[in-house]
């Protein structure tokens, strides 16, 4: 896994808040200006479902959240169930006509989404809502929403700020907690405070409710509409807090504790200019790192330090790192590395099209992400085999960047016999190792000695490999393709 | 998962069953012995002049079960019943998880109201099966020992007795046998032999109770699948003979394992390709243990065409009595020290092979271990102990919430990375069991659940490694590196505050001995 950031548990109570109110002009047109009806429209999306087993396969299902104008012509929602939409519509005034609507442009790590739709009469009578520019600490926001055709407006509890992964990515950036009573949240409602979008929600767990910051949205939008958005970044290596002195003196830092211990070096950044094990992180970004991992954030209060890889600049940028490392404090331009899905060994999603897979003589091997291990439902990472789940946490020792798994067999006389080899990671076909479908079918194009197809899975508990007959593969293939009714045999 | 012992196909795809294996009482009356077996096929005339009930015995039993994570402690104690039977030389037979931790066994016989104390003379955990003989051996005069006989057919009538949970006299069902083929052993948790299913009700409390079919013993209850109605199941003439065969050493040394396993061999291009006729003969090598005795012997895709003089189909399950069960079955006929004949085809060629086979406890941390207290050592209150399905059965639902990460971690390390990490697994991992509060390690961030992986710059590969590791060190502080075998989190002690914390750690904590090893 390439994710290389230490993410706490416990999230981090902000500090004190700086918001102090628009200025008196701006307050005031935001205090005339027309309510959320305006301003707060639905969405339906209808969107493809992957099928785990059978990826051929493109259910779709509809949804139905929330969306806010900003702008002359556009809505801002987030980006989640977007990535594999086929219809998306816009409704305002939580009734009557749906318009047809279309993304202009999305982003999974900041799960952030822009719609627009070619129909006038959709705009008409809507206002573009204001952005905060800042939110502050509690004591509460409004949550907004469209419920059974009314506008609904209710009050929510500030929590907290934290640091988090987005819903759709693993870039961690600021998010805030709030507390409410309301059930069915998580649909992109909006968070308000005086007027203007403090915030949409992004998931509800019990009484908490995830909200993506309208500061970090204005911040992303900004830059995509400058053309500098260059994608939300993380930093590759992994870190602990730096609280035990004993172990800072170990490793060279006297003194009262502060900072944080580098134990993995990242993967994905220039090792001369990144952190090593056992560096102490004292400064990233010009901010001082307290012995919890954390940083005081103007805007924010404390936060913790992975924040610091997306405040202010995206990936690419150059974030200045001061370390101690052993008697020498040392500083270095480190190159914030852009959050990718493939850049994971197991991608958390694949968001670039229709799912992939490649049939052979009834063996169905599809690319190993998560969205195939969550194909065994809500309680995935219970019923998921378990050495199935590891690849996540483990990479292959040979270092090969991504993985392909035999996700089933479509019974057929080639494959006789082989009707339980499934949920395995192949190693090699033929004896080339397999990272990537494009690997798997220039394999197959060099069978082995003796007129076969000999497939190698990863060492372990289960089936180590088989073969298949190789001059009558292709035949095969047709054949199981078209019994089974798969559109193509393979999807590359 | 793959069990070794099973070398078959079949038993891999049951190992997510769960198994229960529950203590209780219950009772029944001599009519009800003669009416049940008159109708299992045994004259009722027999019937009252043997009185088989006479040699079934209740088993009283207080366990305590220590605290994996905590290893110096015991849990409370626990009082459990089961049942066992009188065998020739004055001793009773039951299964080893009714006497598994056991600190007070008493016997009941058969309408006798003496608590009779009794000790353990023999306990195979790896098959669940124990022998017992009471201290005094007067306390067994009169009772005519019970007689073994065949593995009974598919279908035809067996009675059960013992003392299930409802009630405190002696019970009897009558069932039929539904099934014989390899299952696994709940109690050790890693190994699977010879089972035969039947209908007739085995609860909770028939554990150890001898099975019948006319007026002999043909199993001996030991388990239940949760869920599943009318199945039940016990342990087959074959396994306790073989336990008893070991034993008459004085030395119980368990089922050898070869260390192979074989895969089904049906498909028509893989039979060609080795070089074989379409005729159903022969199961495929497709792992072999490293250093195990088959790898000695077998190579991958060698194609096993007898074993111990059974023929193996290409669904690598053999003819046994009638039924046809996993391959691995003729390799749990020999005994450890023993040699298995083999008849393998390699390359084009017929060959004869054969295999010494040893008794294995490479995987004993990841199964059950019983009446062993867990090893551990303690140092400025931080606890390390080996890593075990013990331990992971008391801190969390192992290999089943993968949401922990830290455990999932814990689970590979113990269940996997011996099969598939090649000079990276170790022979008893330890953990970091957890941090018993002090000033001298109250700064730790690393509270326990993980993995040691180096102590002072020492790679740890037994708990050995850690008091060596710790005691050696002349630095001003302990280094601990944790997870592995990449670069996890770090801990540091102070050395000298760390050696005069301890003995008020253990003070404060109540900790007798700092170690058990």
């Amino acid at each position: 896994m390439h994710r290389r950031f230490f993410l706490r548990l416990l999230a981090h109570v902000a500090g004190l808040a700086l918001f102090a109110g628009a200025a008196p002009s701006a307050r005031a047109q935001l205090l005339h200006r027309p309510g959320w009806e305006s301003s707060l429209v639905s969405i339906e999306v209808t969107y493809k479902v992957y099928d785990a087993f059978q990826p051929w396969n493109e259910p779709t299902r509809a949804i139905r959240k929330h969306g806010v104008v900003i702008g002359p012509g556009e809505i801002l929602t987030t980006a989640q169930y977007l990535p594999a939409h086929t219809l998306v519509r816009v409704q305002k005034g939580g009734r009557g006509r749906w318009h047809d609507a279309r993304v202009k442009w999305w982003d999974a790590q900041s799960n952030i989404a822009i719609l627009e739709s070619a129909s006038p009469a959709f705009w008409q009578g809507l206002t573009p809502a204001p952005l905060a520019d800042k939110i502050g600490r509690g004591p509460e926001f409004d949550l907004v929403r469209w419920r059974d055709g009314n506008l609904e407006t209710r009050r929510v509890e500030f929590g907290k700020f934290t640091v988090g992964e987005g819903a759709l990515g693993f870039a961690p950036h600021v998010q805030l907690e709030v507390s409410t009573d309301l059930t069915g949240l998580g649909w992109t409602e909006v968070v308000a405070r005086d007027g203007a979008v403090a915030g949409l929600t992004t998931y509800s767990n019990g009484r908490v409710c995830g909200v993506l910051p309208a500061p970090f949205i204005r911040d992303v939008l900004k830059a995509w509409r400058e053309g500098r958005f260059t994608g939300l970044g993380y930093f590759d290596f992994t870190w602990q807090p730096g609280g035990n002195p004993e172990l800072l003196k170990e490793l060279g830092l006297a003194g009262e504790p502060r900072g944080a211990v580098v134990h993995r070096a990242g993967r994905e950044s220039d090792p001369a200019k990144a952190p090593r094990p056992r560096d102490i992180l004292l400064e990233i970004d010009g901010k001082p790192i307290d012995s919890e991992g954390d940083y005081l954030d103007p805007d924010y209060g404390h936060l913790m330090l992975e924040n610091l890889a997306n405040r202010g600049h995206f990936a690419g940028a150059t974030v200045k790192i001061k370390v101690r490392r052993g008697a020498e404090e040392l500083a270095f331009d480190y190159v914030v590395p852009k959050a990718e899905f493939a850049d994971e060994t197991v991608p958390r999603e694949i968001f670039n099209g229709a799912p992939k897979y490649l049939m052979a003589g009834g063996l169905v091997f599809q690319p190993f992400a998560q969205p195939f291990l969550r194909g065994w439902g809500e309680e995935w990472r219970k019923f998921a085999p378990f050495r199935l789940q590891y690849w996540q946490f483990e990479e292959p020792a040979d270092g090969r960047k991504s993985l392909v798994v035999l996700s089933g067999v479509l019974p057929d006389a080639i494959n006789l016999g082989y009707q339980d080899a499934i949920m395995l990671v192949v190693d090699k076909v033929n004896g080339r190792a397999i990272a990537t479908l494009a690997d798997l079918v220039e394999a197959l194009k060099t069978p082995s000695a003796g007129g076969v197809h000999r497939f190698e899975f990863m060492p372990g508990r289960d089936l180590q490999r088989l073969v298949l007959d190789a001059a009558t593969l292709d035949e095969a293939t047709k054949r199981v393709a078209d019994y089974y009714g798969l559109p193509a045999a393979q999807r590359l | 998962m793959r069990f070794e012992a099973t070398t078959g196909p079949g038993p891999r795809r049951k190992a997510g069953l769960m198994f229960w294996v529950i203590l209780l009482a219950f009772g029944c009356a001599p009519a009800a012995w003669a009416e049940a077996m008159a109708e299992a096929g045994a004259p009722p005339a027999a019937v009252a002049e043997a009185a088989p009930e006479r040699a079934v015995v209740q088993i009283l039993v207080s366990s305590q079960v220590p605290v994996f994570d905590a290893p110096w402690r015991w849990q409370p104690i626990r009082r459990s019943t089961g049942t066992g039977f009188v065998i020739e030389g004055g001793r009773i037979m039951t299964n080893a998880h009714v006497i598994a931790w056991a600190k007070q066994i008493l016997i009941r016989r058969y309408q006798d109201p003496r608590l009779l104390p009794a000790r353990v003379v023999f306990a195979g955990h790896d098959c669940d099966l124990a022998l017992l003989e009471p201290i005094d051996p007067k306390d067994l005069d009169g009772v005519q020992a019970l007689k073994f006989g065949e593995l009974p057919a598919v279908q035809s009538t067996v009675v059960t007795c013992g003392y299930p949970a409802g009630g405190d006299q002696m019970s009897f069902t009558r069932g039929v046998v539904s099934r014989i083929e390899v299952q696994p052993y709940a109690h050790p948790g890693n190994r699977a032999w010879l089972a035969v299913q039947t209908d007739a009700a085995i609860n909770p409390g028939n554990s150890g109770g001898p099975v019948f079919q006319d007026d002999k013993v043909v199993g001996v209850a030991f388990q239940g699948i949760p869920g599943l109605q009318n199945a039940g199941f016990f342990i087959p003439p074959e396994v306790v003979s073989h336990f008893l065969n070991d034993v008459k050493d004085g030395r119980y040394d368990g089922f050898p394992m070869a260390g192979v396993s074989f895969e089904t061999l049906q498909n028509p291009a893989y039979r060609r390709l080795l070089g074989l006729a379409d005729d159903g003969r022969g199961a495929r090598v497709d792992w072999l243990r490293p250093e195990g005795p088959a790898a000695r012997a077998l190579r991958p895709d060698d194609v096993l065409l007898e074993a111990g003089g059974f023929p193996v189909g290409s669904d690598a399950m053999i003819p046994y009595r009638g039924n046809r069960v996993a391959v691995g079955v003729a390799f749990q006929q020999p005994q450890a020290g023993e040699n298995i004949a083999l008849k393998v085809w390699r390359e084009g060629r017929p060959l004869d092979l054969e295999i010494k086979m040893e008794a294995y406890d490479g995987d004993r941390l990841a199964g059950r271990q019983y009446d062993e207290p867990p090893r551990y050592f303690i140092h400025a209150g931080l606890v390390f102990t080996p890593l075990s399905a013990n331990y992971l059965d008391t801190v969390g639902q192992a290999g089943r919430d993968y949401l922990w990460e830290g455990l999932a971690r814990l689970t590979y390390e113990l269940h996997h990375r011996t099969v598939e990490g090649a000079g990276e697994s170790r022979p008893e991992p330890v953990v970091l069991a957890g941090v018993l509060p002090h000033a001298v390690n109250a700064d730790f961030d690393v509270r326990g659940r993980v993995l040691v992986n180096k102590i002072n710059g020492v790679r740890i590969e037994r708990l050995e490694d850690v008091k060596r590791a710790l005691e050696q060190n002349q630095g001003a502080r302990h280094l601990l590196e944790f997870s592995g075998p990449e670069d996890g989190p770090l801990e540091a002690l102070d050395r000298a505050a760390a050696a005069a914390a301890h003995a008020d750690i253990l003070r404060t904590y109540g900790i007798v001995a700092d170690q058990r090893f």
